[in-house]
């Protein structure tokens, strides 16, 4: 197989809050293939929007360390100059938000925005060459009338077609990581529909891998070659898509997918729900991340430290007994 | 789209002039009310005690003041509505000429010392945002803090002695008398610094915490994420929206110091309308009170209009939702 885009090794990152320094992600090991989507799954206070801010050098102001490797392309994004990783946003890695409703500056119109980062990535671009590839981008990402749109402000326009047009600019970079934080979570379920229907046809548009966050199982079947599950700020299973979600390995796995099809089967019925708390990241992990939650938990399971382990296909889990699972 | 915009704008600059002119009326009516309603006898406290009864009465009549309130005040708005602010009982000069020889210095002073500040305390908050917790915010703070707290006659004083006095390096007192320009801004500079050494303060404060409010805003990270260099994302980005909250105190600054600078037109002996609504209170004489006051209320109103349709222009946002509000 060739070498992955981006190879993430014991990534560890602590942030510094209130009751001490929280663990926010405690060793992750990843890999993002060339050209292939990976879900990133997980409930909220995972880590998976800490990873993708690891990712694009944007963590939040209380990081107090981060450690490990983070090799894109051969060049390790940990601790790299800010100037340096300037350059890479925007060029090479770009990024979608969870809120389209507040991730445009209300001051500006879609235009402005637009042509900013086309020319930050290509500095000789001429406003008006800038604005033309502007405009046939939003055409692409079907918003009807895009010479009206691109005068517009943010405020003219809806959720969907504000996602549309973080989109559109996340396309015009060409990036060869394009990291989509909940890309869906903040709009209202119809738009949802349409902006994964846009996202699956525009798959052919980018050359380069895709990392999708959601919490949402279904959308990363839909959407996803590979699937990594997040949790407490660990990666517990990873592998092909069809394989994770078809035959999970690890209980994790298992529980979330179970929530999922009762929220599927039962709309507005009781959820099914995993018992028991989100680990707390101030407290150290000791043993495995999920055993205090765990049906299957053992008692090596609390005192032993499960590595990622190969468990065919291509897949690896974090359980020190999934072999004997049922 | 682009009509409904333009109607939007239209709509809400009618009925920002039309609460303009309201507010005006209104200041016309509170005016009236105070040379109509204050106790005393105008004749008595003019004249004086020793003034005969049949000279009181002339007086009185040549006022208009026997007349029924309603009279008075119709006449009142009529004269206002022509440019007539009355005549100044004691030295029998139209108000208008009275207003309108101090207005030019006020009106510049005002402005040199609102624009000085904005042109310092904008780039020192912005520095301090940018900077925040290094030891230049914490210098900056703490200065800051020091020139809003210290009243503005008592910076003026200090300038005074220290410039003027012991320096010896401009101007102590007054306007230029021959008019020259030079010597004018000379003069222009002691009094100009020691009303702006407050808003530099406020405003470097205020640029502080608006930049720093709007650096946390999810669209910096967005133009972040894209990779866009720190000057633009600060200058463009977070300036524009951070200018929001400053545009505004602006316009209250501006009409503060219009009518609000006599202290610092005492201490440099300059003429100003602050100072000329002060005497006038003073020796009780009210149409000048009135017509003074009147126009400061004008140019208060008239700058804070301003002001309002500026940040209209800034901010897509408010042009819409007031819009709706005027259509409804």
């Amino acid at each position: 197989m060739a070498e992955p885009l981006v190879a993430i090794r014991n990534l560890k990152l602590e942030a510094g809050t209130a009751r001490g320094r929280a663990a926010i992600l405690r060793g992750i090991d990843l890999e993002i293939g060339r050209g292939r989507i990976l879900g990133l799954v997980g409930e909220s206070g995972s880590g998976k929007s800490s990873l993708a801010a690891c990712l694009i050098g944007l963590t939040p102001a209380n990081t107090s360390a981060i450690s490990g490797e983070i090799r894109f392309d051969g060049q390790n994004l940990v601790g790299l100059d800010p100037t340096a990783f300037a350059r890479l946003r925007g060029r090479r890695i770009a990024m979608i938000f969870q809120d389209p409703m507040t991730a445009l500056n209300p001051l500006f119109t879609i235009g402005t925005h637009l042509v900013d980062v086309l020319r930050h990535r290509d500095p000789g671009l001429s406003r008006a060459a800038a604005l033309s590839e502007a405009t046939a981008m939003l055409v692409k990402v079907g918003i009807a009338d895009p010479e009206a749109r691109i005068a517009a402000y943010p405020h003219q326009l809806s959720g969907g077609m504000r996602q549309r047009v973080m989109i559109a600019m996340a396309l015009l970079m060409r990036p060869d990581l394009l990291l989509a934080d909940e890309p869906t979570t903040a709009l209202d379920a119809t738009v949802e529909a349409q902006i994964v229907e846009l996202l699956a046809a525009l798959r052919r548009e980018v050359s380069g891998s895709i990392v999708f966050i959601s919490h949402h199982l279904g959308l990363v079947a839909q959407l996803c070659d590979d699937v990594a599950v997040m949790y407490g700020g660990t990666v517990v299973e990873t592998g092909p898509v069809d394989a994770v979600l078809t035959d999970p390995r690890h209980p994790y796995t298992r529980a979330l997918i179970a929530c999922e099809i009762d929220e599927d089967d039962a709309p507005g019925g009781r959820l099914l729900s995993i018992p028991g708390e989100v680990p707390d990241p101030v407290r150290p992990m000791t043993g495995c991340i999920f055993a205090p939650r765990c049906a299957h938990a053992v008692e090596t399971c609390r005192s032993e430290v499960p590595e990622l382990r190969t468990s065919g296909d291509g897949r690896r889990a974090a359980c020190l007994r999934f072999e004997e699972l049922p | 789209m682009t009509r409904l915009f333009k109607d939007e704008r239209l709509g809400y600059v009618a009925s920002r002039l039309l609460t303009t002119v309201l507010i005006v009326f209104g200041a016309m009516v509170l005016l009236f009310a105070l040379t109509a309603l204050v106790p005393g006898d105008p004749a008595k406290s003019l004249l004086g005690p020793q003034a005969s009864p049949e000279l009181a009465k002339r007086f009185i009549a040549e006022m208009g003041l026997d007349q029924p309130l309603h009279v008075r005040l119709w006449r009142f708005f009529g004269a206002v509505l022509t440019g007539n602010l009355g005549v100044d009982v004691i030295s029998g000069k139209p108000v208008v000429q009275l207003v309108a020889s101090v207005l030019p210095y006020t009106v510049i002073l005002t402005f040199s010392a609102i624009g000085l500040s904005v042109l310092i305390g904008v780039p020192l908050g912005i520095h301090a945002a940018t900077h925040r917790g290094s030891a230049s915010d914490t210098i900056l703070a703490f200065v800051s803090v020091a020139f809003i707290a210290v009243p503005s006659f008592v910076i003026a004083i200090f300038l005074l002695l220290i410039f003027a006095i012991w320096l010896d390096w401009l101007p102590v007192l007054g306007t230029s008398r021959s008019g020259e320009f030079l010597d004018e801004a000379r003069r222009m500079i002691l009094p100009t610094l020691a009303l702006a050494a407050g808003w530099i303060g406020f405003i470097a404060r205020l640029v502080r915490s608006s930049m720093l409010e709007v650096l946390g805003e999810p669209y910096i990270r967005t133009a972040r994420a894209y990779g866009l260099s720190e000057r633009l994302i600060t200058y463009k980005y977070a300036l524009k929206n951070a200018c929001i909250p400053t545009i505004a105190i602006l316009g209250l600054g501006i009409g503060r110091l219009l009518g609000g600078a006599v202290l610092v037109e005492i201490v440099f002996a300059r003429p100003g309308l602050g100072r000329l609504v002060y005497e006038a209170v003073s020796e009780r004489n009210f149409p000048v009170v009135q017509g003074a006051v009147l126009v400061v209320v004008v140019l208060f109103v008239v700058v804070n209009l301003i002001v309002d349709l500026s940040y209209s222009a800034i901010d897509p946002r408010i042009r819409r939702s007031s819009g709706q509000g005027a259509g409804a």
